[in-house]
């Protein structure tokens, strides 16, 4: 049976690379213009949708002119235009066409854009629909995205063959502060993605079978709560990766937020620095619990309302465990912290165990 | 019929074995119906030894040395903690996991991929097996000191593993530079708990014979009390002519670094990241993340290496003049395409 699939593409996406802006949030699309700025989305779409093996077997919905439509028409494949844009495109724009495509019932919605495209798909559709995101940003740092406009037609082309699906991370990078050189970037939510690992590999794979992600995720999470010392007060961080070890555990994550547990109970809920440090009154045995948030492997970044460097500090270097799937790991050049603190960042750098499955891990460099 | 694809993937030697080798795999085939005899096997045995500098009795042989490493996990890994690189051979990887009590990959982080002795040793206490790939693969670095080597040996309950499969193109790696630490086989006679393995199949250009030996401590014996490599007769015969008259290896070797040096230079100056290499391959970063498809449409096949590091690495085996210059050319292509 044919698959429905929606496409819609950020015109504006990207625009700031060649000129130097970083990012075309707000104003500085406008400025990316006026320094001459070309388009980057129409070739990465169109590289996309020339990479598709399976079109026979693909509907198109897509967004009306160079927000869609425009590139499925110039290759002649019949396509539903769905909402209305005016002359400029705006972030309203690509929600309000992704929730449309949502009522169409689409199986799959094809984004072309950056971070903030993904922010948008992300608030109008969450994770009640698979997407797959064609990386066309300034610089895409949202482990969401495929790695280029091929691999997202792999994607697609996974997807259609009956891949299974996994939750990656949408971040919110703060674009005035990268203008400056700071990379400060939290975890945003995530999106549903066809896994492609487990359906295309090359001639040499990992291995004749690849484990979904999902079930990794699962794996690391037993081998966590088997580890858990019942008087120890465990801080976990945000992330799919920790939500699993919540999940083996019988009690509800916060995704984007700090939850703590003692014991199998629950014993704070999105806690910022001040609930934790109250925490600490009682407890004086603690952990914290991490995973690297996205494609740049931060595990305590700046500006982290709940990890502060104080929190840090009273629990300690030896005290922190980190997960993260192998496959993550290894897509890392290393671990960074970034926790505005100086003297804590050159305490945290250097090796430190990332646990990669069960009775599985990987000693990795931090750096700061 | 079909182009072939240019295969940089695979790390072989991209010259034929001398015709006295192939004469000597040609008259294996008629003995086809035989088994291999012991006495060609225990010849073969006493020529690697003089090869390897160690006793004929540290010898083992194996259809590959993948399956001699094989052979060590499944023996040991089940009630020990198995240590090793990552990335590294990725089918001794995959199959140390599957097998170990549990396991540790020690990251080799871009730019340097350093291994740091101290968090080598402090991860190899108590009952281990440690493997590690010197030239690593596919970051093509050294990755032992001499003085660690031993340090690690000395706690008698770990078991090491050393994979010197590239051992030629770092011991022939120019004869002005200081020598490095490029080969530990002459350990095995002083630690029980060490072994080598080693292969034919890169430089002495018999991939297609799969030949593989290891030298053994007195801890490994056990497990090979009961491997009786049968190698295939053409396999047997072109190995104990390789070996008889190895003069050959030194040339395709020093051959293949000078290509490769070059090939070093080429993507230097397309604004390649291109990493000092021991061994007859080269890891690659380049600023497209796909590069290893790409080329393949372009055919050329290189390593796509996409799952131990992150993307835009690739691994491009050292080939001819000829298919070296085709890889630059499409790798070109690529670039400007990607611009």
């Amino acid at each position: 049976m044919k698959k429905t699939i929606g496409l819609i593409v950020n015109p504006v996406a990207g625009m700031g690379g060649s000129v130097g802006v970083k990012g075309t949030d707000g104003e500085m699309h406008q400025r990316a213009l006026e320094l001459g700025a070309k388009p980057v989305t129409p070739k990465r779409t169109r590289d996309t949708l020339s990479h598709l093996t399976c079109q026979d077997s693909i509907t198109f919905l897509a967004a009306p002119d160079q927000m869609g439509a425009a590139y499925l028409e110039e290759i002649d494949v019949p396509v539903t235009v769905i909402g209305a844009i005016g002359e400029e495109t705006s972030a309203q724009d690509t929600k309000q066409i992704a929730q449309a495509m949502v009522d169409e019932d689409v199986d799959l919605l094809i984004f072309v854009g950056g971070d903030g495209t993904a922010r948008d798909i992300h608030d109008a559709v969450g994770t009640s629909l698979p997407v797959v995101g064609v990386p066309a940003g300034v610089k895409v740092f949202s482990a969401a995205f495929a790695l280029s406009a091929r691999a997202a037609a792999e994607m697609v082309d996974a997807f259609v063959a009956g891949s299974t699906l996994t939750e990656e991370d949408v971040l919110d990078i703060d674009e005035e502060a990268f203008r400056e050189d700071v990379l400060s970037s939290k975890l945003y939510g995530t999106l549903l993605v066809p896994e492609v690992r487990s359906f295309l590999q090359p001639a040499k794979a990992a291995s004749n079978v690849s484990v979904p992600s999902e079930q990794v995720k699962q794996d690391i999470a037993r081998f966590v709560v088997e580890k858990m010392e019942p008087a120890t007060l465990y801080l976990l961080g945000p992330g799919t990766t920790v939500r699993a070890i919540t999940d083996e555990m019988g009690v509800s994550k916060t995704l984007l937020g700090v939850d703590a547990v003692q014991g199998a109970a629950l014993v704070g809920e999105d806690v910022n620095e001040q609930a934790i440090l109250r925490l600490f009154e009682t407890y004086d045995d603690r952990k914290i619990v991490v995973t690297p948030i996205g494609g740049n492997g931060f595990i305590f970044g700046r500006g982290s309302k709940q990890f502060t460097p104080t929190v840090i500090r009273a629990v300690g270097r030896e005290n922190v465990m980190i997960v993260g799937t192998r496959d993550k790991v290894t897509q890392l050049d290393c671990l960074r912290v970034d926790t505005g603190d100086r003297t804590l960042d050159e305490t945290l750098a250097g090796y430190m165990k990332v646990t990669v499955g069960y009775r599985e891990g990987m000693m990795v460099k931090v750096r700061c | 019929m079909l182009k072939r694809p240019i295969r940089l993937d695979m790390n072989e030697d991209p010259f034929l074995p001398p015709a006295n080798v192939i004469a000597a795999a040609r008259k294996g085939l008629s003995r086809l119906n035989r088994y291999a005899d012991a006495e060609d096997l225990a010849q073969l045995r006493r020529l690697l030894a003089d090869y390897a500098g160690v006793d004929d009795r540290r010898v083992v042989l194996g259809p590959g040395s993948e399956i001699l490493l094989r052979e060590m996990i499944h023996a040991f890994a089940g009630k020990r903690k198995v240590v090793m690189l990552s990335p590294s051979f990725l089918p001794v990887v995959e199959v140390a996991r599957e097998t170990a009590a549990s396991w540790t990959g020690l990251r080799l982080s871009p730019p340097g991929f350093e291994l740091q002795p101290d968090i080598l040793l402090a991860e190899t206490q108590g009952p281990c097996l440690v493997i590690i790939d010197s030239p690593n693969n596919p970051t093509g670095h050294l990755m032992l000191e001499r003085q660690t080597v031993r340090a690690l040996v000395e706690n008698e309950e770990a078991l090491l593993v050393i994979d010197e499969a590239y051992e030629e193109f770092a011991r022939m790696h120019g004869a002005d530079e200081e020598a490095p630490d490029n080969s530990f086989i002459d350990l095995v006679e002083d630690y029980a708990n060490l072994a080598v393995t080693r292969t034919l199949d890169k430089a002495f250009g018999l991939a297609g014979a799969r030949v593989g030996y290891a030298a053994i401590g007195e801890a490994f014996r056990s497990v090979f009390a009961s491997f009786y490599p049968l190698l295939p007769q053409p396999s047997l015969g072109a190995a104990l002519e390789a070996l008889e008259h190895p003069a050959y290896v030194e040339q395709h070797v020093s051959r293949l670094i000078e290509e490769r040096e070059r090939l070093r230079q080429a993507l230097q100056e397309a604004e390649a990241r291109v990493y000092a290499s021991h061994a007859n391959f080269l890891l690659v970063r380049s600023r497209a993340p796909d590069m290893a498809a790409r080329l393949r449409d372009e055919g050329v096949l290189v390593s796509d290496v996409s799952n131990q590091l992150p993307p835009g690495f690739i691994r491009v085996s050292v080939g001819t003049r000829r298919e070296n210059d085709a890889f630059l050319a499409a790798y070109g292509r690529i670039m400007e395409d990607v611009h």
